[in-house]
C-alpha cells in the first residue's frame, strides 16, 4: 500500500507553494496593464466625442480634437508597413528556404538580430542622416516611415521566418516529390500554412509603429501642422508625439486631454491588434494540420 | 490548395489608394518652422491664427531647442528657425560655409522667470545669489546659506533646476547670470521650460529658470536685482519691455537671407500688430509698441 511519508507531505507542500508563488507573480504581470488601462478610460473617457476624434487643436492645442495626430499615425504606420513587410517578408523566406547554412547567412542573421538591439533614438538620428538629408526626402512622412521601417524589420523578418520554419519539413518533401519547383512550393504550400505567424510579425510591427516617439520627431512629426497632409512628403502631426507635447510643453493644458490622447493611441494599437488576432484565429481555424 | 494568401494584393491595392487619396487638392505652401522651446508654443499659436490670414500657407511647428532650430537652418531644412540666444559666431560661419545667409529678426523679449515653490519665502533674490547657486564653484548650496528657512525642504539642500545643454534658455542664462563661468555639477537639467516649472512646482526645496509665459499659479517668482540690495524688479512683460528687469533677453526668428514671398510674408504679420498681440497674449513682450485692446 502507498502510505504518505513526512517526504511526500513536504513535496505536496511544496508543490503548492511554488504553484502559489508563481500565480501570484503572474497575477502581478496583469497589474500595470489594468492600472494603466483602468486610469486611462476613467480620466481620458470624458474627453472622448466625435469633435476630439475629429476636428483639429485649436486654442495652442489646449482645445479642439486630436485628428491631425490620429490620420498622421495611421498614414504612418500604413507607409511604414508597405516598406517593411514585402522586404521583410521576402527576406525572410530568402533565408528560410533558399540560403545555404554557411558563415554569410548566419552573419546576416546576426545582423539582423543586431539591428533589433539598436535603440530607436539611434533609428531616428539615422533616419535624419539618410532619408531627410542624403536621399532629400526632407522632414516628411516618407523619411519617418522608412525610419520606423527599417526599425521594425527585423521583427516582421524573424516573425516570418519562425513561422515558415514551423511548417513541417515533410510538406516541402511531398510537393517537391510531385515535381513541383522551389517556388511553386513555397507560393502554394510554404507561404498559406505560414501566414498566421507572418501576422503576429505585422501586429507587433503595428503595435511598435503607432507608439514610437523618437524616431519620428526627428524625420517627420512636427509639433503642430495645421492640415492635414496631402502627400507623404509631407510633414504631419503623430499621435504618440502629440502626447508627449500636450503633457510635457503646453502651459495650462487641461488636466484630461493628456489622458485622451493616450487612450485613443491605445486604444488604436489594441483595436489593430484584435483585428489581426480575429483574422489570425479565423486562418487558423481553417488549417488542416 | 487554393491559395490563402490572396487577399494579400488587395489590401496592399486598398492602402496605396488611401494613400493616393490624401493626395490632389488645392496647392499649398508649407513652411519650415523649428526650434526654441521657449518660443514653441508662440510659434503654435502663430501658425495657429496664420491659417485665418492666410489658408494656402501651412505652417509646420516644431521645438527641440534653439540649438536644434539652428542646426536645421544650417543644414537647410527649415525655412525659419526660432532661438532664445542670438546665433554664435562659430555656427555663423557653418551656416555661410553651407551657402546659407541667417537673418535674424527680434520678435519679442521675454522676462527670463525665476521659479521656486510656492511655500518658498524667499521674495527677492540677486544675480550674484544667482550665480552662487548655479555656477561652478558656487558657495550656496542650502537655503539658510540665503537667510530663510523653506517649509517641507527636509536639510534645506537646494534642488538646483536647469536646462539641457542646446536650449537658447540654458545658454542665455549662462552669458547673462554665470558670465564665464561653467554651470554648477549636479544640476537637474530638464528638457523643456515646462518640465522646469513643473519640477519646481512640486518640490519645496527647487529653483529653476524659464520663460515668463511658462509662469503657473501655484508657483512664486521673486524679483530680480542686479546686486544685493539694489532696486528689485519683478518679472513682467512691462518690465521686459522698458528693460529694467535684469535678465530680460530678445526672442529671435532666423531666416535663410532677407525672407521673401510667402515667408517674407508670413514674418512680416508676425511682426505685424496682430502678431504681435498674440505673442504678448501667450505671456512675451512684443518687439514694438502695440495696442491690442
Amino acid at each position: 500500500m502507498f502510505e504518505t511519508t513526512s517526504i511526500n507531505k513536504k513535496n505536496i507542500t511544496q508543490q503548492k507553494l511554488v504553484r502559489i508563488g508563481l500565480g501570484t507573480m503572474t497575477g502581478i504581470l496583469i497589474l500595470p496593464v489594468a492600472l494603466i488601462l483602468g486610469t486611462l478610460i476613467y480620466k481620458g473617457a470624458p474627453m472622448i466625442s466625435f469633435e476630439f476624434l475629429f476636428t483639429g487643436p485649436t486654442k495652442g492645442m489646449t482645445a479642439g480634437g486630436i485628428f491631425p495626430a490620429l490620420l498622421g499615425t495611421v498614414l504612418l504606420v500604413l507607409v511604414a508597413l508597405l516598406a517593411s513587410v514585402p522586404l521583410g517578408v521576402a527576406a525572410a523566406i530568402y533565408l528560410s528556404e533558399y540560403a545555404p547554412d554557411n558563415w554569410f547567412t548566419r552573419s546576416i542573421n546576426l545582423a539582423i538580430i543586431n539591428l533589433a538591439g539598436v535603440p530607436s533614438i539611434v533609428h531616428a538620428l539615422f533616419g535624419v542622416g539618410a532619408f531627410v538629408i542624403f536621399f532629400g526626402f526632407g522632414t516628411s512622412i516618407l523619411a519617418a516611415s522608412l525610419t520606423l521601417a527599417i526599425m521594425t524589420l527585423p521583427v516582421v523578418i524573424v516573425a516570418t521566418r519562425e513561422s515558415l520554419q514551423a511548417v513541417p519539413m515533410s510538406f516541402r518533401e511531398a510537393c517537391w516529390n510531385m515535381g513541383a519547383t522551389r517556388w511553386q512550393t513555397i507560393r502554394r504550400v510554404v507561404l498559406p500554412n505560414a501566414v498566421t505567424g507572418i501576422l503576429t510579425g505585422v501586429i507587433l510591427e503595428v503595435s511598435r509603429t503607432a507608439g514610437e516617439t523618437a524616431p519620428i520627431m526627428f524625420t517627420g512629426a512636427a509639433f503642430f501642422l495645421p492640415l492635414l497632409p496631402q502627400g507623404v512628403l509631407d510633414q504631419t502631426m503623430a499621435l504618440s508625439l502629440h502626447l508627449f507635447v500636450v503633457s510635457t510643453q503646453v502651459p495650462n493644458m487641461p488636466e484630461q486631454l493628456p489622458f485622451g490622447v493616450a487612450l485613443v493611441l491605445i486604444s488604436m494599437v489594441l483595436l489593430m491588434n484584435s483585428l489581426s488576432i480575429a483574422l489570425r484565429m479565423y486562418l487558423r481555424g481553417k488549417k488542416k494540420w | 490548395m487554393p491559395s490563402r494568401i490572396s487577399y494579400l494584393p488587395f489590401a496592399l491595392t486598398a492602402m496605396t489608394a488611401l494613400l493616393a487619396g490624401c493626395g490632389g487638392g488645392e496647392q499649398r505652401q508649407v513652411i519650415q518652422n523649428k526650434g526654441s522651446d521657449t518660443l514653441v508654443n508662440v510659434a503654435q499659436a502663430w501658425a495657429e491664427n496664420y491659417q485665418q490670414v492666410d489658408p494656402s500657407v501651412v505652417v509646420a511647428v516644431s521645438g527641440g531647442g534653439s540649438g536644434t532650430g539652428i542646426a536645421a537652418l544650417i543644414n537647410g531644412t527649415v525655412d525659419i528657425a526660432n532661438a532664445s540666444r542670438a546665433i554664435k559666431d562659430k555656427e555663423l560661419k557653418l551656416a555661410q560655409d553651407n551657402g546659407q545667409e541667417p537673418v535674424q529678426h527680434v520678435v519679442g523679449f521675454d522676462a527670463l522667470a525665476i521659479f521656486l515653490h510656492a511655500d518658498n519665502p524667499l521674495d527677492e533674490i540677486s544675480i550674484s545669489q544667482l550665480a552662487d547657486i548655479y555656477g561652478d564653484g558656487g558657495t550656496s548650496l542650502s537655503w539658510t546659506d540665503l537667510g530663510v528657512e523653506v517649509p517641507g525642504c527636509k536639510d534645506q539642500e537646494i534642488v538646483v533646476v536647469s536646462r539641457q545643454n542646446n536650449s537658447g534658455t540654458y545658454a542665455y542664462f549662462r552669458d547673462a547670470v554665470l558670465g564665464s563661468r561653467d554651470f554648477k555639477l549636479g544640476t537637474r537639467d530638464m528638457h523643456g521650460s515646462k518640465d522646469v516649472v513643473d519640477l519646481v512646482e512640486k518640490t519645496p526645496c527647487a529653483i529653476g529658470y524659464s520663460g515668463l509665459a511658462y509662469a503657473v499659479d501655484h508657483v512664486k517668482l521673486p524679483c530680480v536685482s542686479t546686486e544685493a540690495g539694489g532696486a528689485c524688479v519683478a518679472p513682467s512683460v512691462e518690465t521686459a519691455i522698458d528693460n529694467s528687469y535684469p535678465i530680460a533677453r530678445p526672442l529671435f526668428m532666423y531666416t535663410n537671407g532677407e525672407p521673401t514671398g510667402y515667408v517674407g510674408d508670413y514674418m512680416n504679420w508676425i511682426k505685424s500688430s496682430e502678431g504681435q498681440c498674440i505673442i504678448l497674449e501667450k505671456g512675451y513682450a512684443p518687439a514694438t509698441t502695440v495696442n491690442c485692446g
